[in-house]
């Protein structure tokens, strides 16, 4: 529970678990390129099941090709897909670089069926393409979402075949501990890379630590401000009865697990888990730690399902959010943060919450009522209280 | 007819099927982001217990495959049964979290790395070209394995099949 202390931090962040919505055209080519080869690949076998002298040329080179080539060329190809599908949405010398890119890899695949001398520059272009990724996203030229760690896994598996069809050489141990680290080592280091460039330049919809905002208008309306008001006054209406945690209990309020690290407590009802933003039901109740006790600060709503955003009356002013890219360890209920590769520790599962809207029924500072978070110095000065 | 190229046939390589080698690729790339996500719980582990310990044992699991990925390459049988075993337990897992409404699958990465991953390395192991490296394999192991390079009880497995298989073709 302490880790969700350093989550709710605010320098975590970054669009690593979703996909940027310049990016997703990639998807589509992805599959299109992949269907296609395919189709293609059958076409040329009927073909050449029909004698016609081209197709069966192509259709037995390809079948003289040892599988691991095979896999290699695809993968290089599907890269070079994605960074062409992707060229509309870079400018400047960032899409020069995927004109670049993206030809390469597909004279590359093409070139793995028929030439013997593919090998080298193909470790050396993936290689340059991963590492060019990694200063890209690390400089903050580049946002590291879904698709671009998906195209880079797509370039290491392509990275590690290629390795493999490599000239043995003489066994000896220095040549043996490079094969056996080298590849290893490369994927660690670009994960690692990645996940640092993803911590140093948080989105603006990641200015909640481990958490997605919801998007919404910059600024709020007369009529939206009223409504935040009243949902603000509803909520607190609603849940003073709650003040004493034994009549939120006796309600079907059931505390969450108690931590020294986190002052805060969640009592949530599963009875209320399919209402939407009812101030008479919200799924929880949130009390602060003090000296004499637990004192009720507030309430949270939250939606069925993740993705699923719920209605914000107040606009900008009230502004769900969902926690994503977290490993939960059901024992002992504890939080750390996941690769951008979606790894997480043994024993422990990635987990994203439903979106959810905090309604703070103390004064929350500067933050607001609304606030994803607990201001900090009020948090401070209540724990003392 | 053949048409194919010196260049070609430099393409081709001398095992009969390429599968273990892809396996043992895949395997290495999972083992490695498994290390990384281990040793990204080090840091947590300071103020969640819990995680010391499952930091600690997701190293020795991702340095358990490094070790089964170098022996599937090398056609060990028992490695790769490990290696069945574990992909199996592992896409069995995913399957489960995502009939789960905890968002653990969403997008193009997790897909790959839980749900085409684990099920593209068993198809390798469990498909004929895959059964057939390992069972080739198998028979040269034997005569290391009567040296005393794998366990007994292999070795006098297949001592006695090729012993049997001697008698035969020597009585006929």
């Amino acid at each position: 529970m302490g880790a969700y202390v350093v989550l709710t931090g605010h320098f975590y962040g970054g669009v690593m678990y979703d996909i940027a919505a310049e990016h997703a055209p990639a998807i589509g080519a992805t599959i299109v390129v992949v269907v296609s080869l395919w189709l293609a690949l059958g076409a040329f076998s009927t073909l050449a099941r029909r004698r016609v002298t081209w197709a069966l040329t192509l259709v037995e080179t390809y079948r003289a090709t040892s599988g691991i080539t095979k896999l290699a060329g695809i993968l290089m190809l599907v890269s070079g897909v994605i960074h062409l599908a992707l060229i509309a949405s870079h400018e400047g010398i960032t899409g020069g670089l995927f004109v670049i890119d993206g030809f390469g890899f597909i004279v590359l695949g093409a070139t793995a069926f028929v030439t013997s001398w593919w090998r080298r520059p193909a470790v050396l272009w993936l290689l340059a393409t991963i590492v060019a990724y990694v200063i890209w996203i690390i400089a903050g030229w580049e946002t590291p979402d879904q698709i671009g760690i998906a195209c880079k896994l797509i370039e290491l598996v392509a990275l590690g075949l290629v390795l493999r069809l490599g000239p043995q050489g003489l066994p000896t141990w220095p040549r043996r501990l490079w094969r056996a680290v080298a590849f290893p080592t490369l994927v660690s280091v670009a994960t690692i890379g990645i996940w640092i460039g993803g911590l140093v330049h948080p989105d603006a919809l990641h200015a909640h630590a481990g958490a997605l905002l919801q998007p919404v208008a910059e600024v709020a309306t007369a009529e939206q401000r009223e409504r935040a008001a009243h949902l603000l006054a509803d909520t607190r209406a609603s849940i003073t009865r709650y003040g004493d945690p034994a009549a939120a209990i006796a309600a079907g309020f059931k505390p969450g697990p108690a931590a020294s690290a986190e002052p805060l407590r969640h009592f949530e009802n599963a009875a209320n888990a399919k209402i939407i933003l009812d101030p008479n039901h919200p799924q929880a109740l949130v009390y602060v730690q003090t000296k004499h006790g637990l004192q009720l600060i507030g309430a949270m709503y939250q939606m069925p399902r993740a993705g699923q955003w719920g209605p914000d009356p107040g606009g900008p002013l009230t502004q769900w959010h969902q926690h994503e890219g977290i490993c939960f360890s059901p024992f002992g209920f504890e939080f750390s943060f996941e690769t951008p590769f979606w790894t997480c520790p043994v024993g422990s599962t990635s987990v994203t919450t439903p979106p959810m809207l905090h309604v703070w029924i103390i004064d929350n500072g500067k933050l607001g009522p609304f606030a994803a978070d607990l201001d900090k110095t009020v948090q401070k000065n209540l724990q003392g209280s | 007819m053949s048409i194919t190229s010196p260049a070609i046939s430099a393409n081709t390589m001398a095992s009969p099927s390429s599968a273990p080698e892809i396996a043992s690729v895949l395997v290495v790339t999972q083992a490695s982001l498994s290390l990384v996500a281990g040793l990204s719980a080090i840091p947590f582990s300071i103020v969640e217990p819990g995680f010391r310990l499952l930091s600690l044992v997701t190293i020795l699991v991702a340095i358990a495959m490094f070790w089964l990925a170098r022996n599937v390459r090398r056609r060990k049988r028992w490695a790769r049964r490990w290696v069945i075993a574990l992909e199996a337990l592992s896409l069995t897992a995913s399957l489960l979290l995502m009939v789960l409404p905890i968002g653990a699958i969403r997008g193009p990465v997790p897909i790959l790395v839980n749900l085409v991953m684990p099920p593209s390395v068993l198809w390798l192991l469990l498909s004929r070209p895959g059964r057939a490296a390992f069972r080739t394999a198998g028979r040269s192991d034997a005569r290391g394995a009567a040296r005393g390079c794998a366990p007994a009880r292999e070795a006098r497995r297949w001592v006695i099949a090729l012993e049997a298989s001697a008698s035969r073709r020597c009585c006929c």
